[in-house]
């Protein structure tokens, strides 16, 4: 999940990123502006970057779009370990080409973020810092090439999921980007589900290879949209910077993708999982959301490492960027 | 689109020859998706000069093959307009608009008065 | 010799062998800063860079291919360090963004030289794909260009950087020109219209007024000239130990 907001429910208080909106006396001229402005998304109305907004509407973007961009950031990394190792010539331009999106993506997020008041290397010390978050996906390793098919193919269409359903945001630059980043991530579960495909039809080695991936990113994957929320509660929800609840979107994960998982004859480790006719969705073991916590809090497997690579590689561009770029110093 | 609160404003900075180079800015790009068409908002690049803001607006905007033309602007050359009073200004203006004329009963009235029939729709 | 079908001209697959591998090697060790380049926009474009060499090597190795009744990812992956034939300028590690800025620039220019005496060539499927490659190499001058102006043109690390790099890398630049045993033959039967010797001069000609603008030390003639397309150092054999990987592990099967 991109949301930090549906992270809450497993995080301790402390560790929230909820609640960073700035208190207001009361004034009622404000207020009643308030009332306006709310009113306006709540009926599908959009905000453009050089709108008026209300500071909480622009806080709670940013955060949102923030923890998104960061994601897109650090998702380069577990890919980028086998950029050099892509075994034929296709492989190593598909895949070159989906890290180059990534980082992209983090382009086109970042500069929303810009927009909404926070320099790009103000962002990169956040995430650098470990005061803001990325995706708990990116915190586990890349142990073997199935490990890319099985990122660009499920971890993608997780995403994708999520994503679409942020097409229609209220915040007008988000939900544009989302319509592009959309199309491009199409082509990418198209090039993970081709690299599954073939290594399931390839030798012993290459489908016990695939099986593994998928016994490993399954728990990562039912926690990825994070645990189940109050839509009501939801102030994401109700500013329509998204559209869907946690749950929803992992019911329309499920609804595509198990049966395209179990027609190449995979086994899906949960044996919990089914198609509960009655109740009209899946049930499932409850996602190890202790595993999320301490994952999503930089704890996980390649936190440290991964952090650690971008701070590295960050220092040794320095010069670049001031000498050349001038890029500002971070506020 | 000012530069009000742009994070990404120029900062000046001064060059071997003495002369003040803008620093990294926002510059906007606009996308042509063939020909024909409108140039459409596309998104913005940061660079610190023309040269690699067309360069990076290609790579944002156009690596897929999906652009026949671009248009990169300054941010700060561009005047925002979105003043209701000035686009949207409430007292009538449909007689600026087809939809302000509307003539069906008087039409009915005059084809009465020439002893004419309603004229068929034309195949196309 | 106008046709597809492949000419019995000695020398043509040293030829098609040397720029595949040149276009092979630069675009894997380029492609290196995907994710990591100084600033996102400039990551994309590099990566873009890095993602057209692959392309251009793939299409060579395609030709070569034809050729020997072979598969391009066979030529590509499947052969020993020893048996690479790209350019000793390109065995240099990806190094800092200066080192890979003086290096594209060296190789760009070096290569666009090469494909000037290749583009009118008799054989057609190599003069064509030329023609489509020259056009794409255009973007590559551009941009690699206007970063080696910045280098050059910053007083400080930047500029003493990019010294460093290019006297490091100055000594093998011309390792492009290497010239080739079937060269003759490639220039009697029209593929190659002029000795790789010929173009070396004409590339040092044309590097001469830009270099003496950013006042840049012009690279010097080439150490160990007749090796300069075997005998690779450890950073190649690293490069080829990490894209045989995953290949390696599994021989034969398809991926």
């Amino acid at each position: 999940m991109t949301d930090p907001l549906a992270l809450d429910p497993v995080l301790s208080p402390a560790e929230r990123s909820s609640g960073g909106a700035p208190v207001r006396a009361h004034d009622e001229a404000y207020d009643a502006w308030f009332e306006r402005f709310e009113a306006h998304v709540m009926n599908g109305g959009k905000v453009e970057a050089v709108d008026a907004m209300p500071d909480e509407y622009r806080t709670a973007v940013l955060r949102f779009v923030e923890m998104h961009a960061n994601s897109e950031l650090m998702g380069v990394l577990p890919e980028r370990e086998w950029l050099m190792r892509a075994p034929t010539l296709r492989r190593k331009l598909a895949l070159t080409a989906k890290v180059q999106d990534e980082v992209g993506h983090a382009q086109l997020l970042y500069r929303i973020a810009e927009d909404l008041g926070k320099p790009r290397e103000a962002m990169f010390d956040d995430l650098l810092a470990g005061k803001t978050k990325f995706h708990h996906v990116f915190h586990y390793p890349t142990v073997g090439w199935a490990d890319v098919g099985m990122i660009a193919w499920l971890v993608d269409a997780a995403a994708i999921v999520a994503q679409q359903a942020l097409r229609d945001s209220s915040y007008a630059p988000y939900a544009r980007t989302m319509r592009k980043i959309c199309w491009e991530e199409s082509v990418h579960i198209m090039h993970g589900r081709d690299v599954v495909v073939t290594m399931v039809t390839g030798t012993a080695a290459q489908r016990a290879a695939i099986q593994d991936a998928l016994d490993r990113w399954w728990g990562p994957l039912m926690q990825m949209h994070g645990p189940r929320s109050l839509r009501e509660k939801d102030m994401d929800l109700r500013w329509r910077i998204k559209a869907k609840t946690s749950e929803e979107l992992r019911q329309e994960f499920l609804t595509i993708y198990v049966p395209r998982i179990r027609e190449l004859g995979l086994v899906i480790p949960d044996p919990e999982l089914r198609f509960d006719e009655d109740a009209g969705e899946w049930s499932y073991t409850e996602p190890d959301w202790d595993e999320l916590r301490t994952v999503v809090t930089n704890h996980g497997p390649m936190s440290e490492a991964r952090l650690e690579f971008r701070r590295v590689a960050r220092e040794e561009t320095r010069w670049v960027r001031e000498a050349i770029l001038g890029v500002p110093a971070a506020a | 689109m000012g530069a009000r609160g742009d994070p990404g404003r120029a900062r000046g900075r001064v060059n071997d020859s003495g002369r003040i180079e803008p620093a990294l800015e926002a510059w906007e790009v606009f996308r042509q998706e063939k020909e024909g068409d409108p140039m459409r908002h596309g998104g913005s690049v940061m660079a610190p000069d023309a040269d690699l803001a067309t360069h990076y607006a290609r790579e944002m905007y156009g690596r897929r093959q999906e652009s026949v033309r671009l248009w990169i602007v300054r941010r700060a050359d561009i005047f925002d307009l979105e003043d209701p009073d000035l686009l949207q200004p409430p007292l009538d203006r449909s007689f600026k608009k087809p939809g302000g004329y509307v003539m069906r009963d008087k039409l009915a009235a005059a084809r009465e008065a020439a002893g004419q029939e309603k004229p068929k729709a034309r195949a196309k | 010799m106008n046709g597809a079908a492949a000419p019995a001209v000695v020398g043509l697959d040293e030829l098609l062998l040397s720029m595949a591998d040149d276009e092979f090697v630069i675009g894997f060790s380029d492609s290196e800063w995907t994710g990591i380049a100084p600033l996102l926009e400039e990551d994309v474009a590099m990566s873009s860079l890095s993602q057209d060499e692959l392309g251009h090597a793939a299409a060579l190795y395609a030709l070569l291919a034809e050729i020997k009744d072979t598969d391009a990812d066979v030529l590509a992956y499947d052969r020993e360090p020893a048996d690479y034939r790209h350019a000793r300028l390109l065995d240099h590690g990806r190094g800092d963004w200066a080192m890979t800025i003086a290096r594209r620039y060296l190789y760009e220019t070096a290569d666009a030289t090469r494909l000037e005496a290749l583009v009118d060539g008799s054989w057609s499927p190599l003069a064509e794909l030329v023609d489509k490659i020259r056009r794409e190499e255009r973007y590559h001058l551009m941009h690699i260009g206007t970063w080696l102006e910045r280098l050059a043109g910053t007083r400080g690390a930047s500029r003493d950087r990019l010294l460093a790099a290019l006297e490091t890398l100055g000594p093998d630049a011309g390792t492009v020109f290497t010239p080739l045993d079937g060269e003759p033959s490639l220039i009697e039967s029209g593929v190659l219209a002029r000795s790789m010797a010929d173009s070396e001069r004409a590339w040092r000609d044309s590097l001469a007024p830009v270099f003496q603008r950013l006042d840049l030390p012009i690279p010097p003639p080439t150490v160990d000239p007749a090796r300069g397309r075997t005998a690779h150092g450890n950073d190649f054999r690293w490069l080829w130990g990490e894209f045989t990987s995953v290949r390696g592990a599994d021989p034969g099967a398809t991926w």
